[in-house]
């Protein structure tokens, strides 16, 4: 095998790809061409090169943002009921737990402060409010209630 | 799951089909669009838009070719499309600076033909690597992205692209020269010496 032909035949030969005639032609002209043997180092490095490339991995969660753009794009078309109802269900029950919470905190805060147990006629009534309510300002006739109306 | 249980899946909205087809597909796709694209980053971004192609175009799926190489070529048509543009923009930059609007920008190919491949590490090898098949005609980028990052067959190659096996081997063959000859210059005197 001359050079011409060792180099016509170089990725064959790299890739394992010659007959076996040609193969062991091939390896002893590389005994005897330093040329050559230089050449095939070059494809060796790009090989390499190739071989390194090849076993890089996309980043990891890759999948999942490619996930998530699909469920923003297709979200509304793809939801089954039963979620939906979840996803209005939810804010409607927390609101009702956070207003029954305030009720409960109101009522025992309430029934803590001493006016509330004293309140048996209209001016401690009033008293009640004014300390309950943070009202200073009433009118004179909210202080002494005109009866005979 | 089977090719037509995926597509009734798909077809339906279903979101265990979208996950099957992302897990299935995700690698492919990415390390396809990687070569045209250039970089790993912008082919994870792309693959996004690929896959809502697929989604969105599943109707239009003919049995007449395998699941996969359709995806394929959505996504061979989806990241040349993106080179294109990039490549659109890097005429308008390189217009720029020859105006003098922008300084430093590197035209061309950055391999100097003096500097050894092996001198250089796994970075710069890297970029030089997608350079020089960002150099590579389109056909001959698609034949060899596909067989050699794809481990796709000649036979499979044939069909995504649509050409005859011994067009296929030539195209890889001649990619492949090519590619030595950008990457290691010398190549080009050792073969005509
Ligand atoms: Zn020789």
């Amino acid at each position: 095998m001359d050079c011409k032909h060792f180099r016509n035949n170089i990725f064959a030969y790299q890739e394992g790809l010659l007959s076996a005639e040609d193969l062991r032609l091939a390896e002893n002209h590389l005994l005897s061409c330093k040329a050559c043997e230089k050449i095939l180092a070059d494809v060796r490095v790009v090989d390499e090169m190739i071989h390194v490339e090849k076993t890089l991995e996309p980043a990891p969660f890759t999948s999942t943002r490619i996930l998530q753009r699909i469920d923003n794009e297709f979200s509304e078309t793809r939801k089954p009921p039963v979620i939906t109802l979840v996803r209005i269900l939810q804010p409607v029950t927390l609101a009702l737990a956070l207003v029954c919470g305030i009720l409960i905190g109101s009522y025992t805060a309430r029934k803590d402060s001493p006016p509330a147990k004293q309140a048996s006629n209209s001016t401690e009534k009033l008293e009640f409010l004014r300390a309950n309510l943070f009202i200073t300002d009433f009118a004179d006739e909210d202080k002494n209630p005109v009866t005979n109306k | 799951m089977t090719d037509p249980e995926l597509i009734e899946g798909i077809l339906r909205r279903d979101r265990n089909a979208f996950q099957y087809l992302v897990n299935q597909y995700q690698k492919p796709v990415i390390k396809t669009a990687c070569y045209f694209v250039g970089s790993m980053e912008d082919a994870e971004d792309l693959s996004q838009e690929i896959f809502l192609e697929i989604i969105r175009s599943i109707n239009s799926f003919k049995n007449n070719s395998s699941l996969s190489t359709w995806i394929y070529r959505i996504t061979i048509n989806k990241s040349l499309n993106m080179a294109r543009k990039q490549q659109r923009h890097g005429i308008m930059l390189r217009v720029e600076s020859l105006f003098g609007h922008r300084q430093g920008q590197k035209e061309g190919f950055s391999h100097e033909p003096s500097t050894c491949l092996s001198d250089l590490d796994e970075k710069e090898k890297r970029k030089l690597l997608h350079e020089a098949i960002g150099r590579l005609p389109e056909n001959q980028r698609i034949a060899f992205v596909l067989c050699k990052f794809d481990d796709q067959s000649y036979k499979q190659i044939a069909e995504i692209m649509k050409i005859g096996l011994p067009a296929v081997e030539s195209l890889i063959h001649r990619a492949r020269l090519n590619l030595q000859k950008y990457l290691t210059p010398q190549f080009s005197e050792y073969k005509t010496s």
